[in-house]
């Protein structure tokens, strides 16, 4: 590897490895201030969506990508959020500021829950409780009166202080904040001792065990972040979405953000953020290329639902196959060749 | 007593069925260590070609049913080598995703080939009973069985009689070691995906027997997978008890808890989450199934 040399901890820890890094972020972060005034509703609703994608599959990469516990039912804790601020505002009239960290809570301790048996399960097992975890959820919510069961529950818009969120434009900067926060929390936890645990248990956990790392604190610890994080996803969407069902909390949605993380790349922040945009951004894509055949093909319109599920179990399957690193790790290849060109190494 | 016979016998055969599909998982994972998620799906991808023979195309029914099994072979044969000629050896979690995303592909596919509706296969067995001391039997259960039986010792002798079932063991425990002594490893994954995807061809028309052809029954497949980890993943055996069980459960829950209410809370369609409850309580208890044994791991 060519180029930087570091001669410090302190520079090798660094949020900012290079001057450039920290211009190009705050080059970012003033397009995003801009975005607003120049995109239409529509799109606007996309990156809206993109955005609270984020913050779920952050979530689910500082579990799978960085401890190695595999989740299936990630979805379910994204339902609970989102049911927990539906009953929490609308029954008990709590402002929006205090359920946001208390749906966050509740998936958390649900999640240590689920978290304790996987000190004892492994791969498989891990998969398949979490798989029948998800199921279980669902199916509360399905038959229980205060959730409302298949007729879905009303959200109430938030409301921050006497300032009511209406526009998408209010979404917009309301989501993104959040889902900035939740980046840099993220960022700053795997660059912390926490982190470094995790990595180690994820490497191998038993020898993890005989460095002296608590095993059962530190996965039951993964488990409650990555569900805090799937409840603040949830809620956020719930307020967003205005109606919650328990259809949209099922497997698929489960699904959806494994192919986020593996696309983006396992183990990496930036991976996570690549791909949630990505993953989201595709049915919106497929939709876009309906239209656009819609003319030619009319039968094609009825297809599309089918396509989605489909794509984003090839994407699986065709990133693990070839590019098991991700977009995080073509990112990484691509930034190394044009580092050293026109030399190989 | 009437009712709780006919209960068990109902619960049997629902049992025999996931227990052929857990035949498949355990015959996977056996011979090539891959966990397949996408079980269920091939189920359904059977019930529906065979559906696509007998119903559609008026084929006779047993006609349709063989060339069914071929077909499912032919197909596990493509999936094992289009998906999981390069993943031998690999991580747990990218085998496992790789059959997830598997299932979603097949989901994807069979929609849009046969669509969303609910579809019946015309059997000969369709609408039949038989009354044995005085209970009633549908005859399409009676078969359930009794085919699950004789399909279930065929391969307890296969594993254990025949030269490419002990093959097939050999090269669970170690493929580099049982490519070294003259097997052939590539041909022994083959026939894995091919007899596995028979299994839950064979398995997914007997369940369209008892209910209906449509894309949701591949959730039984997740349900039969409960029922291989009940037995522990390694044993046939294992998972023959392990699907008799879920069976029964679901029986005994769907006739005596549905319709319970508490604190607002409705017990309906109990059937679909028992088999998961029993699970993780099985699994909070005995980590590796009943039969499952513990695993010596080295750093």
């Amino acid at each position: 590897m060519s180029g930087k040399f570091k001669i410090s901890y302190r520079k090798d820890m660094a949020l900012f490895q290079t001057l450039w890094a920290k211009v190009w972020l705050g080059v970012f972060v003033c397009c995003m201030i801009v975005a607003p005034f120049f995109m239409t509703r529509y799109q606007l609703s996309i990156l809206n969506e993109m955005g609270i994608a984020t913050i779920g599959a952050l979530g689910l990469n500082l579990l799978t990508g960085y401890t190695g516990q595999i989740s299936l039912g990630h979805g379910a804790f994204l339902a609970i959020g989102a049911y927990t601020t539906g009953l929490l505002t609308g029954k008990l009239g709590i402002p929006f500021l205090l359920s946001l960290p208390l749906s966050g809570l509740m998936a958390a301790t649900l999640g240590m829950i689920v978290g304790i048996p996987s000190l004892r399960l492994k791969g498989l097992y891990l998969a398949l409780g979490t798989l029948a975890f998800g199921f279980i959820v669902e199916y509360i919510i399905f038959h229980w009166d205060l959730t409302q069961g298949d007729m879905g529950m009303a959200v109430k818009r938030i409301g921050i202080g006497g300032f009511t969120i209406k526009t998408q434009q209010h979404y917009f900067y309301l989501i993104m904040s959040f889902a900035a926060i939740a980046t840099i929390c993220a960022k700053n936890l795997v660059r912390t001792k926490i982190g470094r645990n995790f990595i180690a248990i994820r490497d191998r956990d038993t020898a993890a065990e005989a460095m002296g790392i608590r095993l059962a604190k530190y996965k039951v610890m993964a488990f409650a972040v990555s569900s805090f994080y799937a409840g603040v996803a949830g809620c956020l969407m719930a307020h967003y979405q205005k109606w919650i069902v328990p259809g949209s909390f099922d497997i698929s949605l489960s699904i959806a953000y494994i192919a986020m993380i593996i696309l983006g790349g396992l183990g990496s922040i930036l991976g996570s953020i690549m791909g949630a945009i990505l993953i989201t951004g595709i049915p919106h894509f497929i939709i876009y290329l309906t239209d656009f055949f819609k003319e030619s093909y009319p039968a094609l319109s009825g297809v599309i639902v089918d396509f989605k599920l489909g794509i984003f179990g090839l994407i699986i399957v065709v990133t693990l196959l070839f590019e098991p690193q991700g977009l995080f790790g073509i990112y990484r290849r691509a930034k190394v060749y044009w580092k050293t060109w026109p030399f190989k190494y | 007593m009437v009712k709780i016979l006919e209960i068990v016998f109902n619960g049997l055969s629902m049992g025999a069925i996931y227990a052929l599909l857990a035949l498949g998982f355990v015959l996977i994972f056996k011979s090539t260590g891959i966990i397949n998620f996408a079980q269920g799906e091939l189920a359904m991808v059977g019930a529906f070609i065979c559906y696509n023979f007998a119903t559609l195309m008026g084929v006779p029914y047993l006609v349709a049913f063989f060339i069914t099994l071929i077909l499912a072979a032919i197909l596990g044969g493509i999936v094992n080598v289009v998906f999981f000629r390069r993943m031998v050896g690999e991580q747990m979690f990218s085998t496992i995703m790789v059959t997830v995303g598997l299932a979603s592909i097949l989901t994807c596919i069979a929609g849009l080939i046969w669509g969303h509706d609910v579809y019946a296969i015309h059997s000969p067995f369709t609408n039949k009973t038989a009354t044995i001391g005085g209970i009633v039997l549908s005859q399409g259960s009676l078969y359930t069985i009794g085919i699950s039986i004789v399909l279930l010792v065929l391969f307890a002798l296969f594993f254990n009689r025949s030269l490419l079932g002990i093959a097939m063991k050999g090269t669970a425990e170690d493929s580099d070691t049982s490519g070294l002594m003259g097997i052939n490893v590539k041909r022994i994954h083959m026939v894995a995906w091919a007899i596995g995807a028979l299994v839950a061809a064979v398995a997914g028309i007997f369940l369209a027997e008892q209910s209906f052809v449509r894309l949701v029954m591949s959730h039984t497949g997740i349900k039969a997978m409960a029922a291989a980890i009940l037995g522990g993943m390694e044993s046939i055996g294992g998972a023959i008890l392990g699907g008799v069980i879920v069976g029964l459960v679901e029986g005994f829950a769907a006739n005596y808890l549905s319709g319970m209410e508490i604190g607002g809370f409705h017990f309906g369609d109990i059937k679909d989450v028992a088999a998961f409850a029993i699970m993780i309580i099985v699994l909070m208890i005995r980590p590796h199934g009943i039969f499952g044994k513990q695993k010596v791991e080295r750093v």
